[in-house]
């Protein structure tokens, strides 16, 4: 969870292109994310029911893996375990748990891990598992005692400890109430810890009855609203893929901040994030001798003599119409600020004033902190209740950070939704859409064209309604960062090849002409003249770039120009070739910072 | 000198005159009023100031007449007197501005605006002449009082318009004025004081209004403006408008369907062009400062190691991947072109999850501008869409090895024009999927049914878009009619700093402050719902205990058992040097956890 902090924090520093703006997350949540796999390997586990196309344990293990390479995409500090049960083997750091088989301890999750976790899919997997640890006696006991040991054995600081058993048994120690009792105690010691256990009970033939045993092992849901056990019993890969991911991940707010209705009227609310755009994740420097990572060290130094600069011994300057503007650093800080973190209620207004338009980021969620400020939660549900009703949305001001300047947010109230299994597929709480200030919006020369005759709507109806399909939002893979760990997957394990990624990004050409059939040329000849090429490039203005005769402009045309300060009437291919001719160094390459540089160059 | 001027002239620029009013007249004011010389001086300044920081290159001339002294081409045998070309026209700088505040004065002559305009011709022509602008513009202001001699006025409209100069007008009173006091007025009225304009006034009046109507006889009356109107408008600092960037591509469907088409920008965060170097503080030079990146092995000694001694890696999880550049140019995922290729087209309801919405910017799509049959093409798929309320998803790669997005293609009617308006889609990968609480169903947090309706009355009380008689909508605060604040304060602070080097940062303007609030109409009705909700909601602070004993946890776990920070932490007090790894509150931070886990410690040691 950290990088994906850490994500939130780049994208921002990219956005502003300055430095010191921090990921708004307090130190006291941070802290490495544990997840411990405790998965049933009883010979049940590797029956397949009749109607699956997976066994219990098959399904497990894919799950197992997916969660693997998303850490490593999406949070790779985070630790993550995988200890197994009910084996014939036994395997612990100090061997003193029997039928106890911790496959992974609890560490980051690499390459190798993911190799090892494929080897015990499928029917191959199954071979293997029966050969390395086999299926013995169960004792959940000695196994939930184990993995409290690995939670203890880790030196780091632990901010979210979460434990899934994987099993297809409800009654795992058949009645004997000695050692249901043990794994009760050791359930609850590990609770106390701030473990938090979690059941992902899977299909057994005549139900999974929770309540005979696990009721009392799992740790309740997070509110009273009996939700959570109520669940059913996953059939199906995805489902548990699904359930897991949601349980996986730790839910962690960017800022906690009062919602102002008014004078007095602070309701405490969290801001969430809960889509951004994950990116390729920047390189290390490695030594080229061990290939072990070096530490990068950045220092200010005095050019002329040589001293270390400290922070004090700066200013910020700016440069306009040749005239450096300085300030202090903390000025250039403080003038961003407007008002104290907080949202702040401007009033409301109907949903269709919000218009599709109205984008300019990925919108945060808000959900009410009733630990911060009581009573908040209730007047949140009513404010939500009340604007989903009557469809409108909340205007408020949004400062996020203390010296953040101020954005409004539309909050646009979401109502919770629950599918037919009782799993959330919406949250309750409110959308924060970003609105554009005057500035973000640029007026664009509309160009005056024919519109299409109904015939020609027509037609392209059809073709719309034969390439029709189903969106969901996670069906597309991104094949850019897909394919960079496939490739770092494939240099750590040493593959002659990396894995092959499907691109689903690529529309399916075939599949789409077959489908549209005529289609796509009776519109053709609705639309197009015959002598109408719709592919045709227009001219490509490289060429012409490339036939210009290169200009060397004089020392004193220069200087003429720099004295009249006409130096951008010059294009930028010729200032860049002054800069070269008169050895003026450039750190950027906009025009503006070449007109700079040679301006102080050639002033003096 | 020809050949530099098709080289270098490719693009074009506006040049500008402002042809001010010093006469003694325009320091005369009512009681209590200001003189509208100072009202005409906040106007050229406010302009100057824009054009500076905009640094969009428009070159700017500054001619004064009512003045003193004279100083310009055509003054000769007693001909255009009083009146004094202050500057030429140049690029606006700082030094025009400071001359602005500090140097011009009121004169205590009168000046003859037409021959001004004149003066102001000749020069726009003489320095103009050979080069090529997009816009020749003059901007006078005065208060019109004072004689001049109109029988020239139509060489002077003729040759306005044969050079393609145009022309503004800032008055201290509305155009109006006089019809209000003209009747009474008559002949002798009081020149100033009263509402009523002198003589002189009302035939420069007339005048102006002849020669705005032989410029532009549709809208040249709204070039004539007011000196507060000015003020305002000038005001609210405006970015440059960038030229929109135009991007070409075809849009397909399958392999055989293809509708040429152009893309642009159309919402998109809009961020200050420059930013901020670091300098010495001594002699505010930037060449004094240099930032020095060095590399060091994770050992004890922090042994540091040449630049060239070092590879690229990336971590795979708990894996770390030596991969060079080259082999990761070789071995990435690449595309051959931009693309806005259709995948299929799926239910608006579908799509338009708002919060699904990624990217940082808002893409509209037409047809390019000459190509009608693309136009026609690209028609019929908007209309197609819109009629059956679906969108169409699309690939979207912005240029040869750009990084590939799916993104929705929206259809958008409008009275002038129809485009597809796409915006990006989350990728997997992007997608959070936390499950929250439930509220709803929670009978702690169940609001009651008074509960809910004094949440009603406040809505109500805080509609921002009101509906008035004839039925018609008007939203009280529209944001995308604001303008970025931290850009006028960022501006308003420059500006300051720029004419004031060792004055303090001014507080940010009072307007802006107003333009950020709720507005009074709305906050004056919602006082009594609010009252209502304070007593039917019970919110209470809960202090936290915790808190202290979680930072005492952590302030030790930090120190010893995350030997990072206990690293940055000693050097740290090795006399807080490194100041590019561990910046401003950070450094605090880390400071104060050593602070509070020593003291902790020593607290332990003593009770022992």
């Amino acid at each position: 969870m950290a990088e994906w902090n850490a994500y939130y924090q780049n994208e921002e520093e990219d956005l502003d292109g300055e430095e010191g703006e921090e990921s708004g997350v307090d130190y006291k949540t941070t802290g490495r994310d544990s997840l411990v796999f405790l998965v049933d390997a009883s010979k049940e586990m590797f029956i397949k029911e009749e109607s699956g196309e997976l066994t219990p344990f098959d399904m497990t293990m894919q799950c197992v893996r997916s969660v693997y390479t998303s850490k490593i995409i999406s949070s790779d500090k985070d630790l993550v375990a995988l200890v197994f049960y009910g084996t014939e083997q036994s395997k612990n750091p100090r061997n003193s748990f029997k039928h106890v088989y911790v496959y992974h301890d609890l560490d980051t999750p690499g390459a190798g891990r993911v190799q090892d976790v494929d080897g015990l899919r499928g029917e191959d997997g199954a071979k293997v598992a029966a050969k390395t640890m086999g299926s013995g006696k169960t004792n959940l006991g000695e196994a939930l005692w184990c993995c409290s040991n690995l939670y203890s054995d880790i030196k780091l600081r632990l901010s979210h400890k979460r434990l899934m058993i994987f099993t297809c048994r409800d009654s795992p120690h058949e009645g004997d109430s000695e050692r249901d009792r043990q794994a009760r105690t050791k359930a609850g010691d590990l609770k106390e810890t701030g473990v938090v256990i979690d059941l992902m009970h899977l299909m057994k033939p005549g139900g999974f009855d929770v309540s005979i045993f696990f009721c009392d092992v799992v740790s309740p849901p997070e509110d009273d609203a009996e939700l959570g056990l109520q669940m059913e019993p996953c059939v199906k890969l995805e489902d548990l893929k699904k359930r897991v991911r949601a349980k996986e991940m730790k839910k962690r707010s960017i800022a906690r901040l009062n919602l102002c209705l008014g004078e007095g009227m602070n309701v405490a609310v969290g801001v969430y994030i809960t889509a951004l755009q994950a990116r390729k994740p920047n390189p290390i420097k490695l030594f080229k001798d061990n290939n072990e990572p070096v530490r990068t060290k950045t220092r200010l130094y005095h050019t002329q003599t040589g001293s270390l600069l400290l922070p004090s011994d700066t200013k910020r300057a700016q440069v306009y119409a040749s005239k450096q503007i300085v300030m202090e650093k903390d000025e250039v800080d403080v003038i961003k600020k407007f008002s104290d973190p907080g949202l702040e209620l401007i009033g409301f207004k109907p949903m269709e004033r919000l218009k599709l338009h109205h984008h300019l980021r990925s919108p945060v969620f808000i959900y009410p902190e009733e630990e911060m400020v009581t009573g908040s939660a209730c007047m949140f549900t009513a404010l939500l209740k009340r604007c989903s009703e009557r469809n409108v949305f909340a205007l408020c001001k949004y400062t996020r950070i203390r010296n953040s300047p101020p954005r409004f947010l539309a909050l646009v109230p979401q109502r919770e939704e629950l599918d037919e299994g009782q799993a959330q597929i919406a949250a309750p709480g409110f959308h924060g859409i970003f609105l554009p200030y005057a500035d973000d919006i640029r007026t664009l020369d509309t160009p005056q064209l024919p519109t299409a005759s109904d015939s020609q709507v027509d037609k392209m109806k059809e073709i719309v309604q034969k390439l029709r399909f189903k969106y969901r939002c996670d069906a597309f893979e991104n094949p850019v960062l897909q394919k960079h760990f496939r490739n770092l997957e494939a240099l750590a394990l040493d593959l002659m090849a990396p894995e092959e990624i499907e691109d689903h990004t690529m529309p399916k050409i075939e599949m789409m002409d077959e489908r549209l059939g005529s289609l796509a040329q009776e519109f053709k000849d609705l639309v197009y003249p015959a002598d109408y090429n719709p592919e045709g490039k227009t001219a490509n203005k490289h060429f012409d770039l490339g036939l210009k005769p290169k200009v060397d402009i004089s020392e004193d045309e220069l200087r003429g120009h720099v004295q009249k300060n006409t130096l951008h009437k010059l294009t930028v291919p010729i200032l860049k070739d002054a800069c070269k001719q008169f050895g003026v160094k450039v750190t950027g390459t906009k025009k503006q910072e070449l007109i700079d540089a040679l301006t102080a160059q050639l002033a003096n | 000198k020809k050949c530099d001027q098709i080289l270098y002239h490719l693009s074009y620029y506006s040049a500008l005159v402002l042809c001010v009013d010093v006469g003694f007249s325009m320091s005369n004011s009512g009681p209590g009023q200001e003189p509208p010389f100072e009202q005409a001086k906040k106007v050229i300044q406010k302009f100057v100031k824009r054009q500076v920081f905009a640094e969009n290159k428009d070159e700017l001339g500054l001619v004064l007449f009512g003045s003193d002294a004279t100083k310009n081409n055509l003054a000769k045998d007693g001909q255009y007197q009083n009146i004094y070309v202050h500057r030429n026209l140049m690029i606006p700088d700082f030094g025009l501005l400071e001359e602005i505040q500090n140097d011009i004065h009121p004169g205590g002559q009168q000046g003859d605006w037409l021959d001004a305009l004149v003066v102001c011709m000749d020069l726009l022509q003489n320095e103009t002449l050979g080069k090529k602008y997009d816009r020749l513009n003059i901007a006078v202001l005065t208060d019109l009082d004072s004689p001049v001699s109109p029988d020239q006025l139509d060489i002077i409209t003729g040759n306005l318009k044969r050079a393609g100069i145009t022309l503004q007008f800032f008055l201290p009173f509305p155009m109006d004025t006089d019809e209000a006091g003209g009747g009474d007025v008559g002949g002798s009225g009081p020149p100033h004081g009263g509402k009523g304009l002198s003589r002189e006034q009302q035939q420069g009046l007339d005048l102006v209004k002849q020669v705005m109507m032989s410029l532009d006889e549709e809208d040249g009356l709204d070039e004539v403006q007011t000196f507060s109107d000015a003020i305002e408008k000038l005001s609210v600092f405006k970015h440059v408008e960038k030229r929109p960037m135009a991007w070409p591509c075809t849009l397909t469907i399958g392999s055989c369907l293809t509708i040429k088409i152009v893309g642009y920008k159309a919402v998109c965060e809009e961020r200050p062009r420059k930013s901020w170097s670091v300098v010495d503080a001594q002699t505010h030079q930037k060449e004094d400062v240099k930032r020095d990146v060095v590399y060091c092995v994770d050992d004890d000694e922090e042994t540091e190691v040449p630049k060239d001694d070092t590879i690229q890696g990336f971590r795979y999880g708990s894996d770390i991947v030596p991969f060079s550049k080259v082999d990761q140019e070789q071995m990435k995922y690449k595309t051959d072109g931009k693309s806005f290729a259709v995948l299929g087209f799926a239910k608006q309801s579908l799509v338009i999850n708002r919060h699904h919405f990624m990217g940082n910017q808002i893409l509209k799509v037409f047809a390019p501008k000459d190509d009608e049959h693309a136009g026609v093409a690209l028609s019929a798929l908007i209309r197609a869409l819109d009629e059956l309320k679906m969108v169409a998803v699309v690939r979207y790669v912005y240029a040869r090895n750009g990084n590939p997005q799916v993104g929705a293609a929206f259809p958008c009617i409008k009275e002038k024009y129809e485009c597809l308006m796409y915006v990006q889609l989350p990728f997997m990968e992007d997608l959070r999927q936390y499950t929250f609480p439930s509220l709803e169903n929670n009978k702690k947090y169940t609001p009651s049914e008074n509960q809910l309706s004094v949440v009603d009355s406040l809505i109500d009380s805080m509609m921002l878009v009101e509906e008035n008689e004839d039925g018609e909508k008007k939203d009280l605060f529209k944001v995308n009619h604001i303008p970025n604040p931290q850009y006028q304060r960022l501006f308003q602070c420059l500006h300051h700093r720029a004419l004031n080097p060792s004055a303090p940062l001014p507080p940010v303007e009072p307007w802006l402050i107003t333009a950020l609030q709720r507005p009074q109409a709305v906050a004056a009705r919602s006082r009594a719902p609010l009252e209502n909700m304070k007593k039917l909601f019970p919110l209470k602070e809960v202090v936290k205990k915790k808190e202290l004993k979680t930072s005492k946890e952590l302030s030790t776990e930090q120190l010893f058992g995350n030997r990072e920070v206990y690293r940055t932490a000693v050097w740290k007090q090795g006399g807080l040097q490194n100041s590019g790894l561990v910046t401003g509150r950070t450094g605090f931070q880390i400071l104060n956890i050593i602070v509070t886990s020593l003291s902790h410690i020593i607290n332990a040691i003593l009770r022992d």
